[in-house]
């Protein structure tokens, strides 16, 4: 029995630190290359030349705005992912707890998922001619809002998941103790979907940082996002791997600080002893 | 919840502002035109695009402003800007597959409506008519209105690698059959591969393009008077086909189906490839320490020759004015373009790592530098340039005869099938989109 | 599922009243952004959309002209496109693989991790979250060279290993199966990250009550974990579907939907048609065909987990 659990034990182990290879040596792979030259890309080569030029040209070269962009990217996902979240969480426990008549729980989501459905290509010509028209093109709100609108979706159907999984006795409580909806959503739910909401913003963020073919068509040059400037690098006939690998490794700081400073809000079991 | 809405509020009201103050007034620099600004794409040759700007704007003090875009999100912009009612951009800088989309639009402004009797000037390719456009035949002819001025001359050439040829006491090909024999001495798999072509779905057409029309086939009878029945399945089209897939399948890399630009010009810089057909752009990387292995010891040629000449495919990329844009700026951007094509800037240009859009920069300084020593190949090549389809859906033609050819290289079906498949497919195209055309009958 | 919470709070007449008003408004204020959202900014596009998929749209003299075809371009679809059906049946198989791995994988890493010690934790998320936080541009781009044939990382592996060298992505019939290991490899953070927020999130009361009645670890999985679990699994899953049939820039990047058809996904075939040909009313019709299959998918799996679902529950 021992030998078995052991046996397993180191099974689940390989398994787990195997997959972490994995995704690290490409990773790894992509950071050095930022370190190299172009024709040692292509050939290949593990251990080449030590070159800063491809962070030059990424920073200080004449067409480039990099840390211009990295700042754009930043503010706009960062706004749109906060708005995404709060919108969803707000909508998700009045749809899931509150009793709404049904044809709008129906509509809303329906539509939601109707939109997320559909193609997002399709869209960018309907939004830069609703934008342009009211003079809003390369702007940070139509950058924003078309974050935001395309993230909800997603955003309410995990939130509505989340939600769900609150147990009801615990609604019942606080409103036996006298909260109105908007009281009990701010002081019960809220903290204890905390978890669900880092998840998701977490995702939202991601989505709203790497979207490409709205950002292509709705910012300018003062608003060009990180993953615009990126795609300057896959070119016609030529893609520069290197100025592209290091624009990737400082388009991973925000999101990996993130990543750690966010974990320290994923608590476990942080329903345990709600109830009581 | 609250202080996010009202912080939005004023940064959106800030740059509402910011827009409108910066649409309001045309600038005016020191020069005696308006700003104006050109939307361009990023590429190896920008930097020389740039240097040559940056000389326009010491020289004449009007100031232009650069719209860098990535490649993928170009024509998209373009599109956005030269349907709206007011146009952002004043030059917008087409490539080659884009041009009968947006000349036949209707969107841009004939050079002539701009500046009376304007002509291109002695010595400035056209790259197969495409500087002009029909409007009522719908395709290129230089007997037409002149519709922009080229921006980047990016033709098609054939690359060798001299040193190799010089070992194996090699000559550059004449004709396809010379051009194999080559391949054929030098191809020692997997470190040197005697031909490379560019045989992925999204490059086979203008892969195949020379070989095509040196045998003299072509996909359309007469598109310059405005006849477009369908020839593609000739027999000169399956000589064509037949030599193509006989370098494809003998003397190339294994699935070369599957290898597009990037890996075209990985082979050759990496120095794998002995010969390959590619555009010129790809020069100036070549001769970088910092991307080639083969500095110094690539050359190019004419592209083969068949019984119909020499051909080579058009990839470049034409300057033209939108019509949705002031006077005064339409004037400015001609000023620009017409200054562009003096025989001086293009040798700076060419100084700078560009590809000219004259044809005869051969005879001057830069014609005995070694540096450029594809200048007299590039000139001869652009001058057979051709555009195989030069109407309205020729992205959608070209799409379709790019399925079959990709399906002929990795050997789903023959070459006889492709070209009728190809074929019957243009054809349904045509008609469905209101021509009326035959086509050939079956090979 | 929703329960409404009928009791109100309040000693007083006027109390209540308050109370029920300020409910009512609530109810509305909370709901509010969400459809102002989606109303401003989807009404008009996906309107736009059913409108353009029974037109052709040419632009002449700088102006738009819309001609009204019917069911024209629907019928066309149906009748002879040789590439869209191709890459309707690529991309099913593309989602159903890809998702089965990255729902297997994702599941397994996060159960690993919910109970790895705090530094384990830490690290190894860090870690599995790391190829969704690059940009989808570079991991296409990335892939390609690694699975290049002559200079790629993988062969190098492969060749120090004593095989010949392999075209990952230039053999047909490899080429669909190494754009789903590159999908696998990027997306599994994602479930990954759902999973895991979910187990978190799950009451350890139950798991001690049911120390007594289940034992060892599979069992505790099967009677317990799983069934708790069945909500967010089952949205995880069908986000990723609806995410696998929106894929785009690995194929771009990867292989451009060759060689041949072997990579053709109906999300590129749609970018082809509707942006490069600029038929927009072609591209939108298609978008719809996908649509309807991409419900049909979603309905199916449903059906298939709810089956499941009834199996595992105690």
């Amino acid at each position: 029995m021992n030998i078995q659990k052991h046996g397993g034990k180191i099974a689940a182990n390989s398994l787990v630190w195997g997959y972490a290879l994995i995704i690290l040596v490409p990773i790894i792979w992509v950071v050095s290359n930022s370190f190299k030259r172009q024709i040692d890309i292509l050939t290949g080569k593990t251990f080449a030349p030590f070159t800063w030029s491809n962070y030059e040209s990424l920073l200080f070269s004449r067409q480039s705005d990099f840390l211009g962009n990295l700042l754009n990217s930043v503010i706009i996902s960062s706004i749109a992912t906060t708005a995404v979240i709060m919108i969803a969480t707000m909508a998700a426990y009045t749809l899931v707890r509150l009793n709404p008549p049904k044809w709008v729980k129906w509509m809303l989501l329906g539509w939601a998922l109707f939109f997320h459905m559909l193609p997002t290509l399709t869209f960018v010509g309907s939004w830069f001619i609703m934008f342009s028209s009211v003079g809003l093109h390369g702007t940070y709100f139509a950058m924003i809002s078309t974050l935001i609108v395309m993230n909800l979706p997603v955003a309410l159907f995990l939130m509505v998941t989340f939600t769900e999984a609150v147990p009801v006795e615990i609604i019942q409580a606080a409103r036996m103790d006298g909260c109105n909806s908007r009281q009990t959503f701010f002081q019960v739910v809220f903290p204890l979907v905390r978890g669900g909401m880092i998840a998701a913003a977490a995702l939202v963020f991601i989505f709203a940082w790497s979207d490409f073919s709205v950002a292509v068509v709705l910012t300018s040059k003062d608003t060009m996002t990180v993953p615009v400037a990126i795609a300057t690098f896959a070119q016609e006939f030529e893609i520069k791997y290197g100025e592209m690998a290091a624009g990737s490794v400082l388009s991973m700081i925000p999101a990996i600080t993130l990543i750690l400073f966010g974990q320290k809000f994923v608590v476990r079991g942080l329903l345990a002893g709600a109830v009581k | 919840m609250k202080h996010e809405t009202l912080k939005k509020s004023v940064r959106t009201t800030a740059f509402i502002a910011a827009s409108i103050a910066a649409l309001a007034v045309p600038a005016y620099a020191d020069g005696d035109q308006p700003d104006i600004s050109i939307v361009i794409n990023q590429s190896p040759w920008l930097d020389s695009f740039i240097s040559v700007v940056d000389r326009y704007e010491e020289e004449t003090g009007n100031k232009i402003e650069l719209d860098v875009t990535p490649f993928g999100g170009l024509l998209e912009k373009i599109r956005n800007s030269v349907r709206a009612d007011v146009g952002t951009y004043d030059i917008v800088n087409v490539n080659a597959l884009w041009l009968t989309e947006i000349y036949a639009g209707g969107f841009l402004s004939p050079l002539t409506d701009i500046r009376d009797g304007y002509t291109l000037a002695e010595g400035v390719l056209d790259y197969g008519a495409t500087t002009h456009w029909n409007h009522e035949t719908n395709s290129f002819d230089t007997s037409a209105d002149l519709m922009g001025i080229p921006l980047n001359g990016n033709v098609q050439v054939l690359y060798y690698r001299s040193d190799l040829y010089e070992e194996a006491g090699l000559s550059a090909p004449t004709t396809w059959d010379e051009l194999a024999a080559n391949a054929a001495a030098l191809h020692e798999p997997p470190s040197t591969y005697g031909f490379v072509p560019r045989a992925a779905r999204n490059a086979v057409v203008y892969n195949f393009t020379p070989y095509l029309y040196s045998q003299g086939g072509s996909v359309f009878e007469d598109p310059a008077s405005g006849n477009f029945n369908v020839t593609i399945n000739s027999p000169e089209a399956l000589t064509a086909l037949e030599t193509y897939l006989h370098l494809t399948s003998e003397v190339a890399p294994e699935n070369p189906g599957a290898i597009a630009q990037g890996e075209l010009i990985q082979l050759l810089a990496t120095g794998k490839a002995a010969q390959a057909i590619a555009v010129i752009g790809a020069w100036g990387n070549l001769e970088n320490p910092d991307k080639s292995a083969v500095v110094g010891l690539i050359n190019a040629a004419l592209i083969p020759s068949g019984p119909g000449g020499s051909a080579s495919a058009a990839g470049h990329w034409v300057g033209g004015i939108p019509n949705n844009i002031s006077d005064e700026r339409q004037e400015a951007a001609m000023a620009f373009l017409d200054w562009f094509v003096s025989q001086d800037v293009q040798i700076g240009y060419v100084e700078a790592g560009g590809v000219p859009i004259r044809g005869d920069l051969a005879e001057t300084s830069i014609g005995s530098d070694d540096r450029f020593r594809f200048i007299e190949a590039y000139g001869q090549n652009a001058a057979n340039a051709v555009m195989a389809l030069p109407l309205k859906e020729g992205a959608q033609v070209s799409d379709a005869l790019a399925l079959r050819l990709n399906q002929a290289v990795i050997g789903e079906i023959s070459a006889t099938d492709a070209l009728n498949a190809m074929a019957a497919d243009t054809l349904k195209i045509l008609t469905d989109a209101g021509y009326e055309v035959t086509s050939l009958s079956d090979l | 599922m929703s329960n409404s919470i009928g009791m109100k709070s309040g000693n007083s007449q006027s109390g209540k009243r308050n109370t029920e008003k300020a409910n009512r408004q609530w109810l509305w204020i909370s709901i509010a952004p969400a459809v102002i959202f989606l109303a401003a900014l989807t009404i008009f596009p996906i309107f736009n959309l059913i409108g353009l998929s029974v037109h052709a749209v040419e632009w002449e003299g700088g102006k738009a002209v819309y001609d009204y075809v019917g069911m024209r371009n629907f019928k066309d679809l149906f009748a002879q496109d040789p590439v869209f059906w191709v890459g309707v049946k690529n991309t099913i198989v593309f989602a159903v693989c890809a998702v089965t791995f990255q729902m297997l994988l994702g599941f397994s890493m996060a159960l690993a991790v919910s109970r790895a010690g705090q530094v384990g934790r830490g690290i190894l998320t860090t870690i599995f979250l790391l190829p969704i936080v690059l940009p989808p541009i570079v991991i296409g781009a990335m892939w390609r060279l690694l699975m290049g044939r002559d200079f790629g990382a993988l062969n190098g592996i492969v060749t120090s290993l004593g095989f010949a060298p392999v075209d990952w992505l230039g053999n047909p019939s490899l080429a669909l199966a190494s754009v789903i290991f590159v999908d696998v490899w990027h997306w599994t953070p994602f479930v990954f990250l759902l999973i895991l927020a979910g187990l978190e999130s799950l009451d350890q009361e139950v798991f001690e009550a049911a120390k007594l009645d289940v034992k060892g670890f599979w069992q505790e999985l099967k009677f317990i974990t799983l069934p708790l679990m069945m909500p967010t699994i089952i949205i995880t899953m069908v986000l990723r579907i609806i995410l696998s049939f929106k894929v785009f820039d690995e194929i771009y990047l990867l292989t451009s939907g060759g060689p041949g058809t072997a990579t053709e996904v109906v999300n590129f075939t749609i970018y082809r048609v509707f942006f490069g040909q600029d038929r927009v009313g072609a591209g939108s019709a298609m978008s719809i065909v996908t649509l309807v299959g991409l419900v049909l998918l979603i309905t199916f799996s449903q059906v298939i987990m709810r089956r499941f679902r009834k199996g595992a529950s105690v």
